[in-house]
Parts: structure tokens; sequence; C-alpha cells
């Protein structure tokens, strides 16, 4: 009798290959994107959200083209900082156009689509069980909006990922090798344990990591003009990788986030030129002769 | 999962998937030698996962003359943009979504030429019914009854990148 190796081809719908279709035609639609850069963490409520969103305004002052996927599906915040919730998708040529930012940075969000009053709810067969299958549809959805989407030619297409160090290296393996990673931690000593595990998890698959960024590194105080304090840790983070920079909390900001109006003064600011620095320091990662790293032995 | 005629030693081809009944896919094979035929018949897990991958199970186009997939295919959708909504449940929610847009419900006094909804079909449905209602609201703002491609690149170049 034949064993399955005997027999050639699956089972008739050819779902292996209907998969292989899907990622040529993504890995296409995303050829005229110079850099793919995954802002993760690990830990929630860090501020890899803003942080995302305020160094693609900061790139995009320098003249580039930035382009921002929120991929947290489950709790979406691109639509409403970067004031492109109720956006219109308008059916291109082939494929679904970008909405931008009034800046001229692309966005897709979630959150464009649903009202903040509604959880994202996938259609089941299998009711009560999403612990099952939920991430599976999830990344099955990321892939149509990367392959329905016209990205064309960008700079950099920064890829906003939702907590979770386990949920980070699923997006490295989804997102493949050509992305790298950005990882956001506060100076707090719980947040750079769970970043430490990122860390450890990504250091085993071939994505590079460019370093970190400690956001609510103090904050801002606009009366003193001044950065004060907000966390009391250690001074060094103990992370083994590159520190791209270091931002402190601004509360204006923060409500400006809230709103989706840009804070036009935040260039003058001392979180400005924070920013500015690490965007800075982002691109000479970006650009530095190191494609990659050594894969894992 | 690949099936095999025991007697025949023979691999069976894929027939027909019917849609799900209360989360189940009846998926038909027969042996191309001696024309036995089989039902796999899934449970709802087994279902969830494959459309899960959003993926379409049916036999190849072309495959075989007899193959078939139900005219009401809901087993599993291609991965092209066209597919199926993965949310159909959110889609009242979601149609409301636009700020200032008018009620979905209502009807659309908008005609659509068949070139400018041939191009709205190419999308993944989940935004498509966002984008009609929100073309139709920048049609008519510009005194427009009809959405045609020009309608569309110009809400093209006033919305996108």
């Amino acid at each position: 009798m034949k064993s399955y190796h005997d027999i050639v081809g699956d089972g008739g719908s050819r779902v292996l290959e209907q998969v292989a279709e899907q990622r040529t035609r993504i890995s296409d639609g995303l050829a005229g994107v110079r850099h793919l850069v995954a802002v993760g963490s690990g830990k929630g409520g860090v501020g890899k959200s803003t942080l995302t969103l305020h160094l693609a305004g900061a790139l995009r002052a320098r003249g580039l083209r930035i382009a921002i996927l929120d991929a947290d599906f489950n709790g979406p915040s691109q639509a409403r900082m970067a004031g492109v919730r109720g956006a219109l998708f308008v059916p291109g040529a082939h494929k679904v156009a970008l909405p931008r930012t009034s800046t001229g940075i692309g966005v897709f969000s979630m959150g464009s689509m649903i009202p903040e009053s509604e959880a994202l709810e996938f259609e089941s067969a299998a009711h009560g069980e999403s612990h099952t299958w939920r991430a599976t549809k999830e990344f099955s959805l990321l892939a149509e909006i990367l392959e329905s989407f016209e990205w064309g030619a960008l700079d950099l297409l920064m890829f906003d990922l939702p907590p979770g160090a386990e949920r980070t290296v699923q997006y490295a393996d989804f997102l493949g090798p050509r992305t790298s990673f950005l990882l956001v931690t506060i100076p707090s000593e719980v947040s750079r344990g769970v970043v430490a595990r990122s860390v450890a998890a990504l250091a085993k698959g071939p994505n590079r990591i460019l370093g970190y960024v400690e956001n609510m590194s103090g904050y801002y105080c606009r009366d003193c003009n001044g950065i004060k304090p907000l966390f009391v840790s250690p001074e060094s983070s103990g992370l083994e990788i590159p520190c791209l920079g270091t931002v402190p909390f601004d509360p204006e900001l923060a409500r400006h986030c809230d709103s989706g109006i840009p804070l036009a003064e935040l260039p003058d600011t001392p979180v400005g030129r924070a920013l500015d620095r690490v965007a800075q320091q982002l691109l000479e990662s970006l650009e530095s002769t190191k494609p990659g790293k050594e894969p894992p032995r | 999962m690949k099936f095999l005629c025991i007697p025949c030693d023979s691999k069976m081809t894929l027939q027909t998937v019917a849609p799900p009944d209360r989360g189940s896919l009846s998926v038909v094979y027969a042996c191309p030698e001696c024309g036995y035929e089989i039902a796999m018949l899934t449970n709802s897990f087994e279902t969830q996962m494959v459309q899960s991958l959003g993926v379409r199970i049916g036999p190849a186009v072309g495959a075989s003359p007899d193959a078939r997939v139900s005219d009401d295919d809901d087993a599993g959708r291609a991965a092209t943009p066209a597919g199926r909504c993965p949310f159909p449940g959110m889609m009242p929610a979601m149609e409301g979504a636009r700020e200032g847009a008018e009620h979905a419900a209502s009807p659309s006094l908008v005609r659509w030429t068949s070139s400018a909804e041939a191009r709205l079909a190419n999308i993944p449905a989940f935004v498509r019914p966002m984008a009609r209602t929100g073309i139709e609201q920048f049609a008519r703002e510009r005194g427009a009854l009809e959405v045609d491609e020009k309608i569309l690149d110009a809400a093209r170049d006033f919305f996108g990148m």
C-alpha cells in the first residue's frame, strides 16, 4: 500500500500552493519597500504605537516615504492617533490605495474600520474555542492586508506590533528575515525583563534586531522646561542590544495623540529632539552595511 | 490530507465540497480507478482551522470535468483580495465607522459603471462596504451621480498615498 509520501500532490485543494502563492504576491507587493521595521516590545503599554507614529513623523519630515501597518488588530490605536479614523479606502486599478495622514504618512489600521465600541470578532464555526484558531485567523488577515494594499515605493514600512513576547516572534516568523526589529521598553525592571525575553526569543531566528528605545525616560515638564524622573531604576537596562535613544514622556503629546492632531511645536521640544535623534539612529542602523545576522547555529 | 483507495492502491481525487452545515464540511473523494466514493465530514474545529488559513478548499479549477465546488461555496475562500469577509458579523458596525458617513441602509442614488464596480469587486470584502459608501458620498459631494474610474482616481488622489 502506498504511503503519504508516495502520493504526489495534496488532497486536491492545493492548500500549500495557495499559501505559497499568497506569500509570493505579498513579496511582490513589498518589493518597492526599502526597509521593513517591526516595532515591538513584548510588554504592553510602553508606548510602541506612539513611538511608531512619531518616529514615522520624524522620518517623514526628512522627506522619506513612510507607511505604518497597525498589526495590533485587537487593540488598534494608529487610526485615532494618526487622525485616520473613518479613512476612505479607495479601490485602485488592482489594489486598495493606502489612506494617508495630513503629513503624508500612509496608515492602515483596523481602527479606521471598526468603532472603538466594538471588538474584532471573526466568524467562527467552532464557537467558544477561539484559542485554537484565532492566531491563524489574524495572520491570515494580515496576509490579506499585505497583498491587497498598494505599498508602492516606500523608504520604510513600520509594523506596529501587539504586545506579547511570543507574538513578537510569531510576527518575525510571518514577516520573514527582511524585517528588522526595533524594541521598546520603559525604564522599569519589569518592562526590561519582558523585553529581554523578546530579545532572547528573536535571537533564535534570522531577523535583525536594530536595538531598543527607552520610552518614558523621565517626563517633560513644560513649567520648568526640564526632564524630571518617572521611574526609579538602574541606569543600565541590561539589554544586550544597542540603545537607539531615550524619549521622555510629554503629557501634551499624549493629549494630542488622543485627539489625532499632530503637535505642531513637537520638533522644538526636548521630546521632539529626542525622537529626531532616535529617527537618525534608526536610519543609520538601517543603512549600515550589516544586512542581517548570522543564521542561528 | 490525502486519501488512498486501498484495493486500487490509487490516490482518490477530490470531487465536491459542500458548504458548512452547522460547522461541518462534507468533502467527497472518488477513486479514479474503481469509482468508489467516500465523504470526509469535518467537525467544527477542523472546519475552523481550515477556514482560518484563508485558503480555498475545493478541486483546482480544471482539475477534473466532474470536480466541482458548491456554488454557495463557504468552505474556505481563495486567499485573493476578492475573498470572503472574515468578520461578516461586524459589517453593520464597520459601515457606520466613517465619520460623517451616511447610513449604509439609505438607498443610494449613485450609479456605478461596470469598470468601477470591477475595481470595487477586486478589493478585500472587509473594506468593500465602507469603500462603496464613502466613494458614493465623495461623488455626491462633487455633484456626480455616477461613480466611474475618474471618480475613483480623484478619490484615490484625495485620500490615498
